[in-house]
């Protein structure tokens, strides 16, 4: 059984990916970060704007082209963080003003659904509103939901996302945990890197997705994800994942969630020497490391089978080598 | 569809830690609201909220696990998870399943450690033991690691409506055949962050709450867990069984960050859209478990969408006014309640409720009562106009 179809799709990303797709030009990274490079919010009233977090920002310009041309049954969000910089100013507040009298936007702001609900304000959607905040595999648990609703609403469309921001607070206490690299290292150089950790991204990532096969970009055939740091235990379910979804005979490229993190690498080529003979293709160098990096992936492989002859192409991604996930996309038949 | 019913309940609360605790304190009446006292804050010793009064290193002691970067969100979750797989007797091979889901929700995460926070966030510090610990979904992974889980593993927030949220997500990937059981909940912790941030928004009372009193002046934050076993029909044999979910919708008000519209559709369409999915009538609702939370314009929104959807509205109660608000916790706590409801054939009183709202004149349950009760509906209702209902049936 397929999961859904994927129709319209827009992605705010550290590349030229918004409002001219140019991936050959790969803009670099700076300080170990890849900024997304935002489009301009003429959309989004002022008043508004201003009070918006990035990530509410980001989803805000991602979803409007989406929600200004489709009618949606709902909306669900997969973010890790939501927007965690609105959440820190608040507690700074909190602390540098002891607990005094505080302005609440941040905190407002800062609920990890404030990007959901900010969506369904635009729209005036009072359907079915989700935000998945399953850390590595937060957006995949938003794409399961998706793919659950159109089994009991066939006739449904829903507006699917995943976003995170990089935020000052989030790269500090990231950076004491270790996640990224310690040295410079450009993006373009990222897995000739063999030292631990990666570099920071963000982005945003929407699509429409529902069960109707005419006018679609492409299909998801099939999720799977796995809590697991045993790499044996990987190969056996993404094994088992392959089998029950047609064989690898069918598929022709391997889109590598690898991160330049020497940590992780033994899981990616493990995963690698399952499909020896299928061409690799890497996607971190263009987007960075971040909680819901597998929905820019998924907007990938959707351009990849709209503009080339490939016909299917397996993400597979782990986040911090707990969090695994597996999406197989194929072209519309 | 499969059918879904309730195999196991574990709860922590201001009411107690345990099912028996929590059931005696509803029927006695008993409120479990004090005054702030384990949080380094300007507001302890003042403020009403629903704490349990223990200390989180107890908590930790008490759970015997000692693994670093333990928030007090994650003790929480784990005590009542652990209540939930005991009660449903579930095995070790059960639990760490491919067929054993695990969702878990909440709002505060890891940020009741602000201090703590504070520090890494800004680059105050070496790094703390928590730095993995203030995202929502860590307060999963901490049950998911500590188990060894190998099912679908998810964490949801939407606000205060996040575990009838994980409730309904996991009835859902039953019935979708995704998983054959699914434990679900959530927890939330007090916390310096949120008691400011509800205070910047004055819908904190200095008092005790009262929901659904023309005289109310906002909510009384609190902290607790809870988590149920939910399984198919086809897994169950000869378990003992609480009772079947039924019924469940979420929907959207679309109008306002941190407040109800005037017509109130969120909480209208999640009502209306769980009694389509339990294929009920109106008047076959035998009692509302509230959302109440005694903030001015939940109560008398919730009221509206009451009388928009009632010819005659069942009788109703806020157990809000026993626990307090325990936010993203509160639709698993309730649910619970609810499931109370249903095994016992009784309602609890609605504390601290004097005069009805003017505008509506509805009368929240005024004393202990046995009754027949066949189907309950739980509200959660949240920030984002994040609305869910749920309807628990005697199974």
């Amino acid at each position: 059984m397929s999961l859904f179809y994927i129709h319209q799709t827009v992605c705010i990303s550290p590349q030229k990916t918004c409002e001219t797709i140019d991936l050959d030009d790969v803009q670099l990274s700076k300080d170990n970060k890849l900024q997304a490079i935002e489009p301009n919010y003429d959309a989004i009233p002022p008043a508004l704007f201003r009070r918006m977090g990035k990530a509410v920002r980001l989803a805000s310009g991602a979803a409007l082209p989406l929600l200004n041309t489709l009618s949606f049954n709902g909306i669900i969000i997969g973010t890790a963080n939501g927007g965690l910089e609105d959440c820190i100013k608040f507690l700074n507040q909190i602390v540098d003003y002891n607990e005094g009298k505080l302005t609440p936007t941040n905190f407002v702001q800062s609920t990890t659904n404030a990007v959901a609900s900010q969506l369904a304000f635009f729209s005036s959607n009072k359907g079915y509103n989700n935000t998945h905040v399953h850390r590595g595999l937060a957006f995949e648990n938003a794409v399961l939901d998706a793919a659950m609703l159109l089994n009991e609403f066939p006739e449904h469309t829903y507006l699917l996302g995943g976003v995170d921001e990089i935020s000052a607070y989030q790269y500090n206490i990231e950076s004491l945990a270790g996640s990224y690299k310690t040295e410079l290292v450009l993006n373009t150089d990222l897995y000739n890197s063999k030292t631990t950790g990666s570099i920071a991204g963000e982005g945003c990532a929407m699509f429409a997705v529902n069960k109707q096969k005419d006018g679609a970009t492409a299909v998801l055939k099939a999720i799977g994800a796995l809590h697991s740091d045993n790499q044996e235990e990987i190969i056996q379910y993404l094994t088992s994942f392959i089998t029950k979804n047609g064989g690898s005979a069918n598929i022709d490229l391997f889109l590598s969630g690898e991160n330049g993190d020497s940590r992780y690498l033994p899981y990616y080529k493990a995963c690698q020497n399952v499909l020896p003979n299928i061409p690799l293709k890497r996607f971190k160098h263009l987007c960075g490391e971040y909680a819901t990096a597998s929905s820019f992936a998924l907007w990938l492989a959707c351009k990849e089978i709209q503009h080339s002859t490939l016909k299917t192409i397996l993400i597979y991604n782990n986040f911090r080598g707990k969090q695994h996930s597996f999406m197989l996309v194929e072209c519309v038949k | 569809m499969r059918r879904v019913f309730v195999t196991g309940i574990g709860i922590i609360s201001p009411l107690g830690g345990t099912l028996s605790l929590n059931h005696t304190a509803l029927k006695s009446g008993i409120c479990g609201i004090t005054t702030l006292e384990l949080i380094n804050s300007n507001f302890a010793g003042k403020l009403p909220v629903g704490e349990i009064k223990i200390e989180t290193e107890v908590l930790k002691e008490k759970l015997k696990i000692k693994r670093l970067g333990l928030t007090r969100n994650s003790l929480l979750s784990l005590h009542a998870f652990a209540d939930a797989v005991d009660d449903s007797q579930l095995t070790v091979n059960e639990i760490t399943s491919f067929d054993t889901a695990l969702i878990g929700a909440n709002t505060v995460s890891g940020m009741c450690l602000t201090d703590e926070l504070y520090k890494d966030a800004n680059s105050k510090s070496n790094g703390s033991e928590y730095l993995f610990s203030y995202d929502g979904g860590s307060v999963t992974l901490a049950i998911q690691e500590h188990y060894g889980m190998k099912g679908i593993i998810n964490t949801i927030n939407t606000a205060c409506s996040s575990s009838a949220n994980s409730i309904m997500y996991g009835a859902r990937l039953i019935q979708n055949g995704l998983a054959k059981r699914a434990i679900v909940g959530g927890s939330d912790s007090l916390a310096k962050y949120t008691i400011n941030g509800f205070n910047s928004l004055y819908i904190l009372s200095d008092k005790i709450c009262r929901p659904f009193d023309s005289e109310r002046k906002g909510l009384n934050l609190a902290e607790g867990a809870a988590f149920l076993v939910l399984e198919s029909e086809e897994t169950i044999g000869n378990k003992k069984v609480y009772a079947e979910l039924t019924g469940y919708c979420n929907a959207n008000d679309a109008f306002h960050p941190s407040s109800l519209s005037e017509n109130a559709d969120g909480p209208f369409l999640a009502m209306q859209g769980a009694l389509q999915k339990a294929n009920l009538q109106p008047h076959q609702i035998d009692f509302i478990n509230a959302h109440g939370t005694a903030t001015e314009n939940n109560d008398e929104a919730e009221s509206k969408a009451i009388l928009r959807l009632f010819n005659k509205p069942p009788i109703f109660a806020s157990t809000k006014s026993n626990t307090g608000h325990t936010l993203g916790a509160s639709g698993a706590i309730e649910a619970v309640y609810s499931i109370l409801n249903l095994t016992h054939q009784e309602v609890y009183q609605s504390l601290h409720y004097q005069t009805p709202i003017a505008s509506t004149g509805l009368v929240p349950v005024k004393n202990y009562t046995k009754t027949p009760i066949n189907h309950v509906l739980s509200n959660s209702f949240g920030f984002g106009g994040n609305c869910s209902s749920l309807i628990f049936s005697k199974a």
